[in-house]
């Protein structure tokens, strides 16, 4: 399984995280749905779907969180038979990106909650400002992100 | 507030050289109900030890010698015990002088009293 | 099977999602010693092809391995029902059934196995190992050829197994320490191979391999805790199961590991495994 990013500074964080969480697939993404690194998926069309629906789904979660709660609910942890999704924002110096996790009975919802909070403190640290992703513009969205889907499949 | 654990891990942190002890879900690695000095990273110790204990088991079963009982890990600054039943993880990290004979027959006999 | 081929096998499902490329690759990564890996692309496979026996042939191997009885059992039934006399499920649930202590099925389906394939050598050996067994169900648990099992299924897949025997020097460097007790000192290499020790059960079978790469595992998951746990390296670790006390200690680049029946007292299997870890540490640095 091969981990490739779009930042190059998303790859050492993202590796920790993968390596010590044991996650089958690992998604680092904008909160708009751009994404900025994964691992474990084979396919680029897999990541651009799992991009749209993690963004979504925190998104969702985050207005549920306001509207219940006063504030945007945190992370997420769904249970399916066999596997476990884990999804979270990932707050960074003007904004927050999106972490989605998928993970089976190698790992716990503990182990990845752990190296999560690892993996924020990391990025948090080394992530570049711009990189909360103010909104992409309409114009530019589908271009920026087939060409990060590009460099993460090697054909940029 | 008080959980079907309380007692035990009330009596199990009085030992000399315990520094914490908690009840842990073996399958999510998520804390219980715990009882822990300051500076003990609970949460951590649950999720890591869970994971030990499981592979301990997975790894057990496979070669052949069935269920783990009594889980031991000694390190340089001390040691980590696990014993499950049901599910749960009764889980000891402690100091590295502390007489782990005697944890370990309190451990056995505190999963007895466990739902 | 290199992990290129792996690969390739991967790649192969990954562009026909509905080939019949599964099979291999989860034997691949079976044999590899991916088993969650091979277990996951099975059962998925198994929801495409559940018509097919060879698929829940492939299941039930993995099962085994995985160490979930159940599941093979089943699996193999099925198989049987899908192709009535097939020798694999035939000798895989001979297995299951001496594993369970149902000699008597066990000698059924291996005894139909081997009508089957007379010149099957490794059945013919199984069968032995279950009417031996049949015969020795008085002798203390310990002694019981039980444990031999994973080394049946070995027997029942290839001739070769997966792990080359070591010299017999290597193989018989813990012999002093142990003595003649039913105990096993195994030295394994940071890949799980065995580099030094045996642990031979009472019919003669060696599990050293089988035994050595399930538990090789767990201190990989040591020195991870020990990353995280800030309680420096990790020095030992001890556990107790059903059949037996384990104690493994890192040695070299790989772990040291000792197993001995429940009944030896847990102290002394700790001063068994610091013997053999000095004797370990010596064979290592001079080779003597």
């Amino acid at each position: 399984m091969r981990l490739t990013v779009a930042a190059s500074w998303v790859e050492s964080p993202l590796k920790a995280f993968v390596d010590d969480g044991r996650v089958r697939l690992a998604i680092l993404l904008h909160s708009s749905g751009q994404v900025l690194g994964q691992f474990g998926f084979a396919r680029s069309v897999d990541v651009m779907t799992a991009c749209a629906l993690a963004a979504a789904t925190a998104a969702s979660s985050a207005e549920l969180g306001r509207l219940i709660d006063g504030r945007p609910f945190n992370a997420m942890h769904y249970v399916g038979v066999t596997q476990q999704i884990f999804l979270a924002p990932v707050p960074i110096e003007g904004g927050k990106l999106v972490l989605l996790a998928v993970f089976d009975e190698d790992s716990s919802l503990g182990l990845v909650q752990l190296f999560f909070q690892e993996f924020c403190a990391t990025v948090k640290a080394i992530a570049p400002a711009a990189s909360a992703g103010e909104p992409a513009l309409d114009a530019d969205f589908e271009r920026e992100l087939n060409r990060n889907l590009a460099v993460m499949f090697g054909r940029a | 507030m008080n959980s079907p654990f309380t007692q035990t891990l009330s009596a199990l942190i009085r030992h000399r050289g315990v520094t914490g002890c908690m009840v842990v879900g073996e399958s999510d690695g998520i804390i219980v109900d715990s009882s822990l000095q300051i500076g003990v990273n609970g949460s951590a110790v649950a999720a890591l030890t869970a994971s030990l204990y499981r592979k301990a088991q997975r790894a057990s079963t496979a070669a052949g010698f069935g269920m783990t009982g009594f889980f031991e890990l000694v390190a340089e600054g001390g040691r980590v015990c696990a014993a499950g039943r049901n599910e749960m993880v009764l889980v000891i990290v402690a100091g590295a002088k502390v007489n782990v004979g005697i944890i370990r027959m309190e451990m056995l006999k505190a999963l007895e009293s466990f739902p | 099977m290199v992990t290129d081929d792996i690969r390739a096998l991967s790649e192969a499902l990954a562009a026909d999602p509905s080939s019949t490329v599964f099979l291999q690759l989860g034997e691949a990564l079976r044999r590899q010693g991916q088993v969650e890996l091979a277990y996951r692309v099975a059962t998925r496979g198994l929801e495409r092809h559940s018509q097919r026996f060879e698929v829940h042939d492939l299941v039930a191997r993995i099962a085994v391995d995985r160490g979930d009885f159940a599941r093979a059992r089943t699996e193999w039934e099925t198989v049987l029902l899908l192709a009535p006399g097939h020798s694999g499920a035939q000798k895989g649930l001979g297995f299951l059934c001496f594993q369970q202590g149902e000699l008597a099925a066990a000698s059924r389906y291996l005894g139909a196995a081997l009508e089957a394939s007379p010149g099957d050598q490794s059945l013919s050996a199984a069968l032995d190992t279950v009417r031996a067994a049949i015969a020795d169900e008085q002798r203390a648990p310990w002694e019981r050829p039980t444990a031999a099992l994973p080394a049946t299924v070995g027997a029942l897949e290839s001739p070769a197994r997966p792990f080359a025997a070591q010299p017999a020097d290597a193989r018989t460097l813990f012999a002093e320490v142990l003595g003649d007790a039913p105990q096993a000192a195994l030295l394994i290499d940071a890949d799980g191979y065995v580099m030094a020790g045996d642990y031979v059960t009472a019919d003669g079978h060696d599990l050293g391999a089988d035994l050595g790469a399930q538990l090789s595992g767990v201190s990989d998951e040591a020195s991870r805790a020990m990353r995280h746990l800030g309680l420096g390296k990790w020095k030992q670790i001890v556990f107790e199961s059903e059949a037996a006390s384990v104690a493994m200690a890192p040695c070299g680049e790989g772990v040291l590991l000792v197993a001995a029946p429940r009944t030896v007292p847990l102290g002394f299997v700790r001063r068994l495994l610091e013997r053999s870890l000095d004797r370990a540490r010596r064979w290592l640095e001079s080779g003597t």
